[in-house]
């Protein structure tokens, strides 16, 4: 994983007392509210319904266990004992005090952690594949460009007043779990005909109010140019970007407005003084960082542990957990396992007073111990995913079933991974100051409903996602069955997207119909799944057999019985 | 208006504002032969008065708008002495980009000066994009502000002050 250097390291410490200054003078009442508004968000506090919210970077994902030690550390010391994974592979504090914020960053700049431009109108932490460096189709590891975008875009100062966020993934595998269609600029890494190794940059994704699926801009950008043409379209957007709208100013309603050929026009015009410039890398930069993902010291086996497979014939829980929440290494006899953060009733403690565990929750016990399993199992290393779970990338196929018994006990062994529950789910009215309607208690309804597992193995690959309001933090967009929640005169209600996809083959989902009221959303759940279990051919999974039959058959079937 | 040039304290400015000055013939033509000194104009002021702005006894700046095409602008620059650039609000950076263009990729020399919204917390990125002198609004200034151009002291991409990024250092 990469490592800051003395002067990367030096810019963190100095960034905590920089914003440490500007805490102080924003007390003494020396800078005015929307003023700090904008200081605080560059360093990733937001003020929320309960009490400030902390968004700490996680870089395309990416933790060691001494990092995951220090968040809980953290959690227990400035907070209430947990922390929650967004969908930006990033982590949120919260509860902490505006006060403490300073004190906070100086604890995690110790390991190499911050929370610059995790939020505000600037260029976010980079996003990227949970899988990467250890999927056999890549076409590289997408990381250290990811890092070299993440250095680039540190405190840039052209760039850090934007008209809007603005949210980058890179991605190298086909399946494209980085979800590039939907981001500013989304980077695909390809070869060329000629076998050469660059980058197909797509731009003007997003979701939000006004969902977009991404255009192309440019189907190859050569490894060195990358800096310089990601340069050019942020300076195009910061010059013509929209700022009389918050809701217009992101750069997808820019190159909609102007059409994809005119902004590569500027952009391309731009990027004739940018290119062969200092901004170009140079090979020497490349291997540095690089080096720095090498793959860990992998021991050699010739195929499949004998002991592993022996577990799986006779243990078949565990052949369960196996299939759904393991994943292919590309190193023989090793296996990557994703550790299930979901929303569930069971072994739940939290605070809320509630029976369940929000996604993306880790309390801070749960950190200690997951950062002691990835020492023992995992080169120290484990990933944050872009839809709220946690990976262990490279696990011996030999240590597989101590791993799995021990996250069993932690109740992050539950085998949905892919499945209707393994849905992702924003933090809603329970925690978000926008929301307009409650999104926790939802989930748990539909855990609940959809508790059996034969069942949901039947019903296969689903993705489900729900968002607390418009701006679409969970995504649901691209849920292959995607839930909004709408206020309708103080009610929660919820509107449902079907045909949604956020992977290669992106799309946005079509309404159903008319929102539908709390009690009835895992009814609804189960009204469409019948229609697809009645209907569906061989092998279709939910959104195959959507794009086959459309909206008609389901939106009959869910509103016929209102009449 | 308290001054910052080259990052200390400006006691004197020694430019006069002609902006939206009526006496001087606001928008329209200006009478400049009765004015002398450094003038600070409009874009339009300084189109309509082109030749008396550049005989008359002193320097000639311009001040331009966050939306303004600097193309109109490069073929003058030579005759410009200051470039003033407008930061209308905190959370508008369109003038970065101004700033940038200008002195790196135009090669601007003459002073740019930020006016509008600027106060300490963004000083040191106007500085980093070619922006040499700031005027900061009364109640907004202090000494302690010029800590600003050393809070951070490492550079990880290049711009206006120092091309390199930090694999070119
Ligand atoms: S989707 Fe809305 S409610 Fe949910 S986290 Fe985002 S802003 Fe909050």
């Amino acid at each position: 994983m990469y490592v800051y250097n003395e002067r990367e390291q030096q810019l963190i410490e100095e960034r905590v007392e920089q914003y440490r200054d500007q805490t102080r003078r924003y007390l003494a009442g020396e800078i005015p509210e929307d003023e700090f508004r904008i200081l605080r968000l560059h360093n990733g506090l937001y003020i929320q319904r309960h009490a400030p919210m902390l968004r700490i970077a996680i870089h395309y994902g990416l933790l060691s266990s001494k990092q995951l030690r220090k968040l809980a550390d953290v959690s227990r010391t400035y907070d209430k004992g947990y922390v929650h994974f967004t969908t930006r592979q990033n982590v949120q504090f919260n509860w902490p005090k505006l006060e403490q914020v300073p004190d906070i960053l100086g604890e995690l700049a110790t390991v190499q952690m911050h929370a610059i431009q995790t939020s505000g109108s600037c260029v976010r932490s980079v996003s990227s594949d949970q899988f990467a460096g250890v999927v056999a189709s890549e076409v590289e590891d997408p990381r250290p460009w990811c890092e070299m975008i993440r250095q680039w875009a540190t405190l840039h100062p052209e760039f850090t007043y934007l008209p809007r966020k603005f949210k980058i993934a890179v991605t190298a595998a086909d399946e494209d779990r980085a979800a590039t269609q939907v981001h500013d600029i989304g980077i695909r890494i390809v070869r060329n005909e000629s076998g050469e190794v660059g980058f197909e940059v797509l731009v003007g994704g997003g979701l939000g109010r006004t969902p977009v699926i991404g255009k192309q801009i440019r189907p190859f950008v050569e490894q060195k140019e990358i800096l310089s043409y990601i340069e050019s379209i942020l300076r195009i957007y910061n010059m013509y970007g929209r700022r009389d709208n918050k809701f217009k100013s992101r750069i997808k309603i820019l190159v909609n407005a102007i059409g994809i050929d005119k902004f590569r026009e500027l952009v391309e015009a731009d990027w004739e003084h940018t290119r062969n410039s200092e901004l170009r890398l140079t090979d020497s930069e490349i291997n540095r960082v690089k080096s720095y993902f090498k793959p860990p010291a992998y021991e050699h086996f010739d195929g499949s542990d004998a002991g592993f497979e022996n577990k799986l014939k006779t243990d078949p829980e565990f052949a369960r957990w196996v299939e759904r929440n393991t994943f292919n290494h590309k190193v023989p006899g090793y296996i990557a396992v994703t550790l299930a953060l979901r929303v569930h009733s069971e072994n739940s403690n939290n605070l809320l007073g509630s029976r369940f565990k929000a996604t993306g929750n880790l309390s801070e016990s749960q950190l200690d111990a997951i950062a002691d399993l990835a020492d023992r199992y995992s080169f120290g290393e484990v990933r944050s995913t872009h839809e709220q779970n946690m990976v262990m990338a490279d696990v011996k196929q030999s240590d597989v079933y101590s791993l799995w018994k021990a996250l069993t006990e932690l109740g992050l062994a539950r085998p949905i991974i892919g499945t209707l529950t393994d849905m992702i789910c924003c933090p809603g009215l329970d925690f978000c100051s926008l929301a307009n309607a409650e999104t926790l208690g939802v989930a748990q309804q539909i855990d609940e409903r959809f508790d059996d597992l034969d069942y949901l193995y039947d019903i296969g690959e689903l993705k489900l996602k729900m968002s607390g309001c418009i701006n679409a933090c969970a995504h649901h967009h691209v849920g292959h069955i995607g839930i909004l929640g709408v206020d309708k005169n103080d009610e929660s209600y919820y509107q449902f997207t079907l045909g949604g996809s956020a992977t290669k083959d992106a799309s946005l989902g079509k309404v159903l119909g008319r929102s539908i009221p709390k009690e009835k959303v895992a009814d609804t759940l189960e009204k469409i799944l019948s229609v697809y279990i009645e209907i569906r051919q061989e092998d279709e999974r939910f959104i195959d057999t959507y794009r086959r039959v459309g909206n008609a058959p389901f939106k009959e079937r869910v509103y016929a019985t209102d009449h | 208006m308290p001054l910052i040039i080259n990052q200390q304290r400006a006691e004197l400015d020694s430019w006069t504002s002609l902006l939206g000055d009526e006496s001087a013939g606001g928008e329209e033509v200006l009478s400049v032969d009765q004015l002398s000194g450094d003038l600070l104009v409009s874009w339009e002021q300084w189109q309509k008065n082109r030749p008396a702005l550049l005989s008359h006894d002193g320097r000639v700046g311009v001040k331009i708008d966050n939306d303004f095409e600097l193309g109109d602008l490069i073929e003058d620059l030579d005759k410009l002495s200051l470039i003033a650039l407008e930061f209308p609000v905190f959370s508008d950076g369109r003038a970065f980009s101004q700033a940038r263009l200008l002195r790196q990729r135009y090669g601007y020399q003459g002073e740019i000066r930020a006016v509008g919204d600027v106060t300490w917390d963004r000083l040191r990125f106007m500085h980093r994009c070619g922006i040499n002198a700031y005027e900061i609004a009364e109640d907004r200034y202090s000494d302690e502000m010029l800590e600003a151009f050393q809070e951070i002291t490492v550079q990880l991409q290049g711009a206006a002050d120092d091309p390199r990024p930090i694999y070119r250092q």
